[in-house]
């Protein structure tokens, strides 16, 4: 209990004491997370509403109730031999149900009726053309066929969304992982600052015996605390942005969905939580290897 | 309780600190170690505490085997041992009394513990009245014996000095000798390296007399300076160990004669004050002429 209050009182006492610094590395931490963070939360949007669409699907028929299930194997193979198609999955009632609860996770009304009545999702033929711009031909071909209800297309708005994410994501990654270095340095500084305005302290602790983790044990919470500290800011930014972004972007076109599971944020919240505390403990790890008052 | 055999220290860039050096000390026992500057006082001190290991040889202090302690194991080495030093090493922004509680803190004693035996041992040493002080509302010998609070707080089985009088005027000094004398008494053996002639002539204890890292003397109760005091006890043999060590080095013995000769006048100066050093000392602690824990 002593040493619990010890340890506290210690690695908050340098925070007080080098405020500047720590706010940088907390700064740092915060940057990168939030880049981090919003990189998975825009991914994940972006997946909600492209889910239909993935594997480079470009156009989905809609099959009509009655068609027997050979008829419709029949149809994919023909379908497979067009030579502006690479290739056709089948997606089952019972499939298309399932993406289309996560689809509606957000809209509780939608989810209703669906749930009331889930035989109204139909199964689908969704086509993969060899050319993304040939998609307008198979939809041309596949709307005179028989069996089929409707048919749809990827509009340029999934194409521009697929296309930002592809883009962003790999920037957003660099940029996150270019400011996550920076951040386990700074906090590496600030507990380097911290090691040396405590030195003779910590030379006394050493003179009368105080074990080597008694002596560390408060800089690694410090460095933990200040990367957690990094990480909730950023998991509290990024939370507030997507939820006014679903308040705000009411009159986007009903089919785009900014609305990200509560669950997910949450989990993924967390890691970033725990991605804020292993930097913050990489860095004071550093920071205590290298220095020297700390050698036994 | 401190035992070095045939222990050789050299630093790093080839300094020979110590050579071969072979020392038992007892439980109990009061041990000066003297010489002049550079002799390896402080590495004998250095490498009892496990701060040094050594080059070669064996040290073993407390019942542990030091020179081959890992370095994790260490601290519980220290634990045994309380160190004063010249400089003091307090922390100037906590209390008296903080400066104490801080090395039962640091090594996880109860908040109970603490409460009990900071106030003892800061009686001990005098400075009750001023436990809420800081350090620097303190005098030298005031912060010394804050030091020595400090080193004694955790009833360690040995307290290593190194020149804890180095900064300090003779009164003064005579103070801190005198609380060293009672730790002594409680059973901790305690080690201290000096410069301070008045202190060790009038104490009579073990002398250990370091020349250039090698032990010249080793006497039971002994004085600083055997060549140049008016009743040295072993003048000849000791003055023929250490020509027969150095044989080459007689440049250096000259220096060394000379700078023993205006110590020696600069302990005439302050004969006065050493008259009554002696007095002090020998008055508060009547025993302190009896071979009592040397044996």
């Amino acid at each position: 209990m002593t040493r619990l209050r010890y340890v506290a009182r210690e690695a908050f006492q340098n925070i007080g004491r080098n405020a500047l610094v720590v706010l940088g590395a907390i700064l740092a931490v915060f940057i990168s997370l939030t880049l981090t963070f919003g990189t998975v939360v825009f991914g994940e949007v972006v997946r909600i509403n492209t889910l239909q669409w993935a594997e480079d699907v470009r156009v989905i028929a809609f099959i009509q109730d009655d068609v027997a299930p050979a008829a419709i194997a029949d149809l994919q193979s023909e379908i497979k031999t067009w030579e502006e198609v690479e290739d056709v999955f089948f997606v089952t009632k019972s499939e298309a149900l399932e993406e289309a609860q996560v689809l509606l996770a957000n809209q509780p009304a939608s989810l209703r009726v669906l749930n009331e009545q889930p035989d109204i999702i139909p199964a689908s033929l969704r086509v993969q053309p060899t050319e993304p711009d040939d998609y307008q031909t198979i939809v041309i071909r596949l709307e005179g066929t028989p069996g089929l209800r409707d048919v749809q297309s990827a509009g340029p708005a999934i194409e521009a969304m697929i296309a930002l994410r592809d883009g962003l994501r790999i920037m957003f990654w660099l940029l996150a992982l270019a400011l996550g270095v920076a951040a386990v340095a700074l906090i590496a500084n600030t507990i380097h600052m911290a090691i040396y305005a405590r030195r003779e302290e910590i030379e006394i602790m050493r003179l009368v015996g105080a074990s080597n983790w008694f002596v560390r044990t408060p800089f690694i919470v410090e460095g933990a605390v200040e990367g957690l500290i990094g990480g909730v800011l950023a998991v509290a930014f990024i939370v507030v942005v997507q939820k006014m972004a679903v308040d705000r972007l009411t009159e986007l076109p009903q089919w785009i969905n900014v609305a990200v599971n509560n669950d997910f944020l949450m989990q993924r919240g967390a890691l970033v939580l725990l991605f804020g505390v292993l930097a913050g403990l990489v860095g004071s790890s550093l920071s205590l290897a290298v220095h020297r008052h700390l050698r036994a | 309780m401190i035992r070095f055999e045939n222990v050789t220290k050299v630093y790093d860039g080839g300094v020979v600190a110590l050579k071969d050096v072979t020392v038992d000390i007892a439980k109990g026992e009061f041990v000066f170690l003297v010489g002049p500057s550079g002799s390896g006082k402080s590495t004998m001190i250095r490498l009892m505490m496990r701060e040094e290991a050594p080059s070669n040889g064996d040290i073993w202090v407390a019942g542990k085997h030091a020179s081959n302690l890992p370095n994790w194991k260490v601290p519980h080495l220290r634990r045994s041992i309380g160190t004063v030093f010249q400089d003091f090493k307090l922390l100037p922004n906590k209390t008296v009394y903080e400066n104490v509680a801080f090395a039962m803190e640091v090594t996880g004693k109860a908040r109970s513990v603490i409460r009990t035996q900071v106030p003892q041992v800061l009686k001990l040493v005098g400075l009750s009245t001023k436990a809420d002080r800081n350090p620097r509302q303190l005098s030298g010998g005031e912060q010394q014996r804050v030091s020595v609070a400090r080193a004694f707080v955790n009833r360690p089985l040995i307290l290593l000095a190194d020149e804890p009088t180095g900064n300090l005027d003779p009164a003064t000094s005579v103070g801190i000798m005198r609380i060293l004398d009672r730790i002594n008494r409680t059973g901790t053996t305690v080690v201290m390296a000096t410069h301070d002639h008045a202190i060790v002539d009038a104490m009579r204890r073990r002398v250990v007399q370091l020349d250039r890292g090698r032990v010249v003397r080793d006497e039971s109760r002994g004085v600083y300076e055997t060549s140049v005091r008016s009743t040295p006890p072993e003048p000849a043999p000791a003055a023929a160990a250490r020509s027969a060590a150095e044989p080459e080095t007689s440049s250096a013995a000259e220096e060394s004669a000379g700078e023993v000769a205006s110590a020696d006048g600069a302990a005439a100066v302050t004969a006065g004050a050493e008259a009554v050093a002696v007095g002090e000392i020998t008055g508060e602690v009547p025993v302190v002429t009896e071979p009592g824990a040397e044996t």
